[in-house]
C-alpha cells in the first residue's frame, strides 16, 4: 500500500468506543435497538461497536449483516462482479431502531441502496447511521448520525479502511487513485 | 462479347503440366490466343526460378458444379458461376442438372448455354444431364437426346439415384451411348434428418449422425450393379463423386484393380477440412489432433452454418483417406461441388441451413495448402485439376489437350504461391458467400486465368 | 443460509470468517455452453447462487438488481418449468418480462430465427432466453444480438442452467459440499439429451466419477467421448445398469420419449422400464444416502418408479427451487458484464 495513514489502530478502538457511547445515547437506553453492518467491513465493526455497548452497558444487541450488492445503481458499471456476500440479519426488525454501520461514507449511494433493502425485510421505527469516517462528497440529500472522524478528500482520493478481521490490521489510509485496467468481456 | 484472342508472354516462371508429367523452370508464349512456344529453361537460365513463386499451370476443369440457373438465381446465375471459375483458375466446368427445372431435356441446355454466351465469358460450359425426369428417380431423362445435345454425363445429384433398378437401366443405356453414371452416393435410410458426420464432434454438438455406412452402402450398390450391368454393357461407366470416406475409398480401389469402369472424385474440403471445424477449430485436416477441446485448437464460434455439406466433413482418418485416393489414383480427380447458396438458405440455424459449399474459389488455396504442407506433390495436385477431369469429358470439351501444348487454344492459369489472399465475401466473384473459409487466407493467388486463348480473369494489380 | 440469528455475536455472519478471496472476474457476455467455463467460473456461480437462495428465503422475495433490465424469454419448444423458472428468475430480480412463444409469434409464418431475434432487440429487449429444437441455435443468435443470449436448450446439444442446477443441488447436499471423487450417475437416453451433454461438462470439472448408463441404443457416440474425456476429463460408459448404479452417490434418472419406439431405438417402454427404470430394488445397489434427480418431466413408471420420484432420496423437487436460484444468479452476473458500446 502507498497510502498516507489517516487513522491509527488505537485512534479506530477509540472512535469504535465513542460511537458505541453516542449511540446509546441518542437512543436513551438500548431498547429497540439493532446493529446492522454493510458488507464488507460495516460487518466487523458493528460487532465491536455490540462489544463495546454490551461492555459499558451489560446489553448485548443484536447484529446482522446486509449485503446491498443487489441494490446498487451501478450493475452495469462494475467492471468485474462483486463477490456476493450475504445477508444475514435478526429476525423481525418491525419497530425496532436499526443503527446501520458501514466504515466510510461517500457519495450515500451505499446507504440508499442499504435503506431500499432494509424496508424489503420489514418496517423498522427509525433507521440511523454510523460510519467510521465521513469523507465527503455526497451526491444524495444523506448524512450520518454518528461520525468516528471527518476526512476532507479529494474525489481523486481513495479512503482505505482495513480491519483485523477482514485484512489483518487495523488501519486508515489514504491514497491516490490509479486507475485499474478493465477486463474486456468475451462470449 | 468475349475478349479478343490474347497476346502474352511470360518468362521465368515455374511451369506445371502433367499432361506431359513434367514440371520445372520455363516461358511461354501465345499468340492470338494459341500457345505458340512453351519452352523449358535449364542452367544457367533457369537459376532462381522455383516452384514457390510464378506458376504457370493448363487451365483447370471442374467436374462437378452448381451454377444454380435457371430457377435460383439468387444464388449463383452462370455468369457469376463462369466468373467464379475464372477466379479459381478453372477454364471448364461441368454444371449438375439439378435446376430449377431440371436439365432433364435439351431445352434447359441451349439455355444455360445460351446464359453462357451471353455473360462473355470465355470459361468453357459442360453440363451433365438429369437420370430421371424431374430428377424424381421414377422415369429415365431424355438421355438419348440430352447426349446428341452433348452433356458429359448423367446425374441425379443433391440426392442420389435413388432405386438399383433405375441404376441398372441408367447404366446400361447411358453406357451404350458411352457416357457416365455420375452418382452422389448415400444411402437415405441412414441420413434421414442427419447434420453432420457420426462420431465424436457430433454427439458432442449435439448434432444428429450421418453415418460414414450411408455412403460406403451406397456405393457397394452402385458397384454391384455396375458389376452386373458391364457384362451385357460394356461401355457402361459410373462415376461416383465427392466421395468423402475411407471405406468407399476402400470399394473403389478394389473394383478398379478388378477391372470395372468406375472413376471418382473428391473435393477439397473434404480432403482439407474435418468434421472439428464444426466445434470452431480452424486447422487443416492433416494439422488435427484427438480432441479439439482439449487442444486449444477451439478459435471460432461453433455450428457455422457454411460447414453445412453433404456428404458431411469427416474425421481426420477420412480425410487423410481422401489425400491418399488422389495420391495412389483411386480418386481420378479434384472436383469442387461448388454448391453457393443464398443467405437466407444458410444464414439460419446448422440444422436447417442448406447444404453446400462455395467452392470454386478456394479449390487451389486449399489443395496448394496440402502440397505447402508436404502432403501432396504439386504434379499431383495440378493434375488432379487437369489431366484427371479431362479423361472423365468423354471428349467433349472444346480443348484439343489438358496440358500446355504448342499450337493448341491456351487454357491456362498463372498463380503465385509466395502471394497470401484474404477469403472474403467481397473477394469472391460467386453469388455464393457460403464459404467456410471466409476470414482465412490462403496461399496461392490467381493472376490470371485464360481459357480458350481468351482473358477469363485478370487480377486487378497483376 | 439462515436469515435468523440470536442476539449472541459471536454467531453472526458465518460470511463474514471467509477470508477476502481474490476476486474472479466474470467475462462472459452469453451462456450458451457449458464447456468453456472454468472450474473458477462455476464456484462464482454457485456463490453467486447462494446469495440468491438467501433472497428467496426473505419476506419479499425481490431485489432491484435488474430493475429496467428487459428481458425477453423466446422458447422454440414447448416448456412449462424452465420458462416459468426464468420468467420467475428474472421477475425476483425486478426485470421486465416478455415471453414470447413460437406457437403464438410469427414464426409459424415462417419468420427466420434472425429476424425474430433482430425484431425482439428493436422492441428493447437487453436480455434473450431461447430453447430452440435445432442444436447451437443460440450461437446464431448471440452473433446478431447485442445483449447477452441465455440458452435455455438447444436440441440435443446444452441445457446450462440444467446443469448449473444439478450441480449446485448436488454440491449442497453433499457432506464438505464437493463431488470430488463422487460416483454420480446419468441415466437413460444420453443420445437424445441435451441435459446429459451439459452435466457431463460440469460434472467432471466438479471432478465427480461420472458414469452414464443406457441401453446401447441409446449412448451410441458416447464411447469415443468417455474415452476422450471432456477436454480430457474422462468419465465411464456402461449399458450394465447394476455395475452403473453399485455404490452410487447420485443417480439422476432422464426422460425417455415415445417417438423412441418409432426410431426403432427401443422395443417397448415396458422393456425400458424393465431393463432400465430407477426403482426401489436397482437403487438398493446405490449408497444408503444416494441422492435420486431428475430434470423433469417424468414419466412415473417407465425411467422412475413413483416411489423412489417422491422416496426420501429423492432431491427433485430441489431441483426446481435452485433452478430459480441459479437462473437468477446466471442473469445478474450477465447483466454485469460490461458490453463495448
Amino acid at each position: 500500500m502507498s497510502g498516507r495513514q489517516i487513522m491509527t489502530a488505537d485512534e479506530i478502538r477509540r472512535a469504535t468506543i465513542r460511537l458505541s457511547h453516542e449511540i446509546v445515547e441518542k437512543q436513551a437506553g438500548t431498547d429497540g435497538l439493532v446493529l446492522i453492518g454493510i458488507q464488507r467491513r460495516g460487518v466487523p465493526l458493528a460487532r465491536r461497536i455490540a462489544a463495546s455497548i454490551a461492555e459499558h452497558e451489560g446489553a448485548a444487541l443484536p447484529v446482522g449483516a446486509l449485503d446491498i450488492t443487489f441494490y446498487r445503481d451501478d450493475l452495469s458499471m462494475v467492471a468485474q462482479q462483486p463477490v456476493v456476500k450475504g445477508t444475514e440479519l435478526p429476525t423481525g426488525i418491525d419497530g425496532k431502531t436499526i443503527v446501520l454501520v458501514d466504515d466510510v461514507l461517500y457519495t450515500g449511494r451505499t446507504i440508499r441502496a442499504a435503506m431500499d433493502a432494509l424496508v424489503d425485510f420489514g418496517r423498522p421505527q427509525a433507521i440511523r447511521l454510523a460510519v467510521l469516517v465521513d469523507r465527503g462528497h455526497r451526491e444524495l440529500p444523506i448524512r450520518a448520525d454518528h461520525v468516528g472522524k471527518n476526512v476532507p478528500t479529494s474525489r481523486e482520493e481513495l479512503v482505505r479502511v482495513h480491519l483485523v478481521e477482514v485484512d489483518g490490521l487495523d488501519e486508515v489510509e489514504i491514497e491516490r487513485m490509479v486507475a485499474a485496467p478493465q477486463p474486456e468481456p468475451v462470449a | 462479347m468475349t475478349g479478343p484472342a490474347v497476346d502474352l508472354e511470360i518468362s521465368r516462371a515455374w511451369l506445371v503440366d502433367p499432361a506431359a508429367g513434367r514440371e520445372g523452370p520455363g516461358e511461354i508464349v501465345v499468340r492470338d490466343g494459341v500457345f505458340e512456344a512453351v519452352t523449358w529453361l535449364s542452367g544457367a537460365e533457369a537459376d532462381g526460378i522455383g516452384p514457390d513463386g510464378v506458376v504457370i499451370a493448363p487451365g483447370f476443369v471442374d467436374f462437378h458444379v452448381h451454377l444454380r440457373e435457371p430457377g435460383n438465381e439468387d444464388a449463383e446465375t452462370v455468369a457469376t458461376g463462369l466468373a467464379a471459375a475464372a477466379h479459381g483458375g478453372f477454364t471448364t466446368v461441368c454444371a449438375m442438372p439439378n435446376t430449377d427445372p431440371a436439365l432433364d431435356e435439351p431445352g434447359v441446355l441451349t439455355q444455360i448455354r445460351a446464359a453462357a454466351a451471353a455473360s462473355g465469358s470465355p470459361v468453357e460450359l459442360l453440363a451433365h444431364g438429369a437420370v430421371t425426369a424431374g430428377r424424381t428417380g421414377e422415369q429415365l431423362a431424355a438421355i438419348g437426346e440430352l447426349a446428341d445435345a452433348g452433356v458429359v454425363g448423367f446425374s441425379d445429384d443433391g440426392a442420389p439415384v435413388r432405386s438399383a433398378t433405375i441404376l441398372r437401366s441408367a447404366l446400361a443405356y447411358a453406357g451404350a451411348l458411352g457416357l457416365p453414371i455420375v452418382d452422389h452416393a448415400e444411402d437415405a435410410s441412414l441420413t434421414g434428418g442427419a447434420e453432420a458426420n457420426d462420431g465424436y464432434v457430433a454427439t458432442v454438438l449435439g448434432l444428429r449422425g450421418w453415418p460414414t455406412a450411408a455412403e460406403v452402402a451406397a456405393v457397394g450398390r452402385d458397384l454391384a450393379v455396375l458389376a452386373d450391368v458391364v457384362r451385357d454393357v460394356p461401355g457402361a461407366r459410373l462415376h461416383l463423386t465427392h466421395l468423402s470416406t475411407a471405406g468407399a475409398l476402400d470399394l473403389v480401389r478394389a473394383a478398379k484393380a478388378a477391372g470395372l469402369p468406375v472413376t471418382c472424385d473428391v473435393t477439397p474440403h473434404h480432403l482439407g477440412l474435418t468434421d472439428e471445424w464444426l466445434a470452431g477449430a480452424r486447422r487443416w485436416a492433416w494439422e488435427a489432433g484427438d480432441d479439439p477441446w482439449s487442444d486449444g485448437a477451439l478459435v471460432g464460434p461453433p455450428y457455422d452454418p457454411s460447414l453445412r455439406v453433404n456428404p458431411p466433413l469427416r474425421g481426420r482418418g477420412d480425410a487423410a483417406a481422401c489425400l491418399a485416393a488422389l495420391l495412389d489414383g483411386t480418386a481420378d480427380a479434384v472436383a469442387t461441388d461448388h454448391a453457393p447458396h443464398t443467405e437466407v438458405d444458410k444464414a439460419v440455424e446448422f440444422g436447417l441451413a442448406s447444404n453446400g459449399i462455395s467452392g470454386l474459389e478456394t479449390a487451389l488455396g486449399i489443395l496448394l495448402a496440402a502440397v505447402d504442407a508436404g502432403r501432396l506433390p504439386l504434379l499431383r495436385a495440378i493434375g488432379a485439376l487437369t489431366t484427371g477431369p479431362m479423361t472423365l469429358l468423354a471428349g467433349r470439351s472444346r480443348r484439343e489437350a489438358a496440358g500446355l501444348v504448342e499450337g493448341t487454344a491456351a487454357d491456362l492459369v498463372v498463380f503465385d504461391r509466395s502471394a497470401s489472399w484474404a477469403v472474403t465475401p467481397e473477394s469472391l466473384a460467386s453469388r455464393g458467400k457460403n464459404s467456410p473459409l471466409i476470414g482465412t487466407e490462403l496461399r496461392g493467388r490467381v493472376l490470371l486465368t485464360v481459357a480458350g486463348g481468351r482473358i477469363a480473369y485478370e487480377a486487378p494489380d497483376a | 443460509m439462515s436469515t435468523a440469528i440470536g442476539p449472541d455475536a459471536a454467531a453472526v455472519p458465518s460470511v463474514d470468517d471467509v477470508p477476502e478471496s481474490q476476486p474472479i472476474a466474470w467475462r462472459h457476455r452469453h451462456l450458451l455452453d457449458v464447456d468453456r467455463l472454468s472450474t473458477d467460473e462455476l464456484d462464482l456461480i454457485m456463490r453467486t447462487t447462494d446469495a440468491m437462495r438467501e433472497v428467496l428465503a426473505r419476506p419479499i422475495a425481490k431485489v432491484p438488481a435488474l430493475r429496467g433490465r428487459a428481458v425477453t424469454i423466446l422458447f422454440y419448444e414447448a416448456s412449462t418449468r424452465t420458462r416459468v423458472s426464468f420468467e420467475v428468475a428474472a421477475k425476483n430480480l425486478s426485470a421486465d418480462v416478455v415471453n414470447i412463444a413460437a406457437s403464438t409469434s410469427s414464426v409459424v409464418k415462417g419468420e427466420s430465427l434472425i429476424d425474430t431475434v433482430r425484431t425482439v432487440e428493436a422492441l428493447g429487449a437487453q436480455m434473450l432466453v431461447m430453447r430452440h429444437s435445432s442444436s447451437g441455435a443460440p450461437y446464431l443468435a448471440a452473433d446478431i444480438f447485442s445483449g447477452s443470449v441465455l440458452n435455455g436448450g438447444d436440441g440435443w446439444h446444452a441445457h446450462p442452467t440444467q446443469a448449473l442446477l444439478d450441480l449446485y443441488t448436488m454440491r449442497e447436499r453433499m457432506p464438505g459440499g464437493s463431488l470430488a471423487g463422487r460416483k454420480v450417475v446419468i441415466l437413460g437416453d444420453l443420445l437424445h439429451s441435451r441435459v446429459a451433454r451439459s452435466n457431463i461438462w460440469t460434472l467432471t470439472a466438479a471432478g465427480a466419477d461420472l458414469w452414464l448408463c443406457g441401453p446401447a441404443t441409446l449412448v451410441r457416440g458416447f464411447e469415443a467421448w468417455a474415452n476422450r474425456g471432456a477436454a480430457g476429463r474422462r468419465f465411464h460408459l456402461t449399458t450394465s445398469v447394476d455395475e452403473a448404479l453399485r455404490d452410487a452417490d447420485v443417480v439422476m434418472a432422464l426422460r425417455i420419449q415415445r417417438e423412441r419406439m418409432a426410431g426403432g431405438l427401443l422395443p417397448s417402454m415396458r422393456e425400458y422400464a424393465a431393463r432400465y427404470g430407477l426403482t426401489r430394488e436397482r437403487l438398493a445397489l446405490a449408497r444408503p444416502d444416494a441422492l435420486v434427480m431428475h430434470p423433469g418431466p417424468m414419466n412415473e413408471g417407465v425411467e422412475i418408479a413413483p416411489d423412489v420420484a417422491a422416496g426420501p432420496q429423492s432431491v427433485i423437487t430441489d431441483q426446481v427451487t435452485n433452478g430459480v436460484a441459479v437462473r437468477m444468479a446466471v442473469l445478474y452476473l450477465l447483466a454485469g458484464t460490461r458490453v463495448p458500446s
